[in-house]
């Protein structure tokens, strides 16, 4: 009797270890925090941007400098794909990595500008939110005498959750250029809008020659 | 005063506001790939004056280039930044009253007590409503309502995009909204209604405002390929964001 009791006890164990196996998930598969990966990068941007060493080299390698740290946390391929909408499906492989270049450029061009006006504004992180493999994480840019809302949207990539599009004060910057570039493909078409891109890129580039 | 039919009709108009609020004000999730589908809310609000739109935009930056930003330099070198934040606290609780009302009639109950008692603690302790204390020490976050979004709430279209001389972006709808929300205001704030004096109100709140965000126009000017599409696409997203109360 004992051991009857005994044995169907041992096989209710030994079930409840199996299905207790199968049921936890593998370390290694567990979703990375997203502002805890975001909170050392914005530290080294910052950094970056607050170092006095950055504005004696030519404007041109402090763009390049500052993009190289940039794509430690940002997609650009991601970012150029949402950007161009329907019109990404219809390029092949070597003309989406043309654009993304193109893409890469303009942001760093438009962005150069941020090293003069940077005066050691903070970043607080106010919350996250994740939705399968997509999160966003909100944080204020503390100024002097105001503080801007600025979310970052991010996708995991394996291990690394990997920035596509920043909201600041409620105005996504990939929306605002996709309706932009969508009104410029439906006027244009593609050649046209690839040609106001690169010269829009040509003018940051005298721009930043001249001073 | 009100017959209880009157009363009653309110209630139930009311009730049924309550219920279907939600719809018109739904958010954006940036998490969601619709968001970035080619057919964005914002391209739902028709365009067809885009002529007349645009040569209002070019006026309006012809007269922020050379006369608002100018001016509103000036003024922030004479003025520090904290009494410029005073000035602009100051309007925004005269605009209190109408806040509240206008979330009582979208059937937001509780954002319309919210609104009236930061009109109280500011107005008493905040020293006129230069100060505000109803978000430092009472924790009460700034409450957004428009007569543009009330009717909006009802089941108003927008209309269309419009360009607003002096105003900027807004639509048929909203402009509409925000005469009858000033007029509304105009009528129990400390001066005159005359038409000079206004128009000074209105100028000098304009001022203070761009000198609070001196270089943004600027910026967001320099990185457009088209600044017309790029500030109406920023318009409707802001104001996406602005009417979402679910959060």
């Amino acid at each position: 009797m004992l051991s009857r009791k005994l044995s169907v006890f041992c096989v209710v164990t030994a079930c409840l270890v199996v299905l207790g196996l199968g049921l936890t998930p593998p370390a290694a598969s567990a979703t990375p925090d997203p502002t805890e990966q975001l909170r050392p990068f914005l530290k080294k941007v910052t950094d970056t941007l607050a170092d006095p060493g950055l504005k004696t080299i030519p404007k041109k390698d402090q763009a390049e400098r500052l993009v190289g740290v940039v794509r430690e946390r940002f997609d650009f391929r991601e970012m150029s794909k949402r950007v161009l909408g329907q019109q990404w499906r219809k390029l092949d492989a070597p003309q989406q990595a043309r654009f993304e270049d193109l893409f890469t450029d303009l942001l760093q061009y438009a962005y150069v500008g941020k090293i003069e006006e940077y005066s050691g504004q903070t970043v607080e992180f106010v919350q996250q939110r994740i939705k399968a493999n997509r999160a966003e994480v909100q944080t204020l840019l503390v100024d002097k005498d105001k503080s801007i809302p600025v979310s970052y949207i991010m996708l995991l990539h394996g291990q690394d959750w990997m920035a596509y599009d920043i909201v600041v004060e409620g105005v996504s910057l990939v929306r605002n250029y996709m309706e932009q570039f969508s009104e410029i493909l439906r006027k244009d078409g593609y050649p046209g809008l690839l040609k106001q891109i690169e010269e829009k890129v040509r003018q940051f580039e005298q721009e930043t020659k001249r001073t | 005063m009100l017959t209880p039919r009157v009363q009653l009709f309110v209630l139930r108009l009311l009730l049924c506001l309550s219920l279907t609020w939600a719809g018109p004000a739904a958010a954006v999730d940036y998490l969601d790939d619709a968001a970035y589908e080619e057919t964005a809310a914002e391209a739902n609000v028709p365009d067809p004056i885009e002529p007349f739109n645009r040569a209002m935009f070019a006026f309006n930056d012809t007269l922020y280039v050379w006369v608002l930003d100018p001016v509103a330099t000036g003024y922030s070198k004479v003025l520090p930044a904290d009494i410029r934040g005073c000035i602009g606290n100051f309007f925004s609780n005269l605009a209190e009253p109408v806040r509240s009302v206008n979330c009582l009639l979208q059937g937001r109950f509780r954002d319309s007590g919210l609104a009236l008692s930061r009109f109280a603690i500011n107005s008493v302790c905040g020293v006129f409503g230069l100060a505000d204390p109803a978000s430092k020490e009472f924790k009460i976050a700034p409450v957004r309502a428009s007569l543009g979004e009330t009717l909006g709430v009802w089941g108003l279209g927008d209309g269309f995009y419009l360009v607003v001389p002096f105003m900027g972006p807004s639509t048929l709808r909203d402009f509409t909204g925000d005469v009858v929300d000033s007029i509304a205001r105009s009528s129990y704030a400390p001066w005159n209604d005359d038409f000079t004096t206004s128009a000074t109100v209105y100028g000098s709140n304009s001022i203070n405002r761009v000198s609070l965000h001196l270089g943004e126009y600027e910026e967001m000017k320099k990185l457009s390929f088209d600044p017309y599409v790029a500030f109406r696409n920023g318009y409707f997203q802001l104001r996406e964001k602005k009417r979402d109360h679910l959060e």
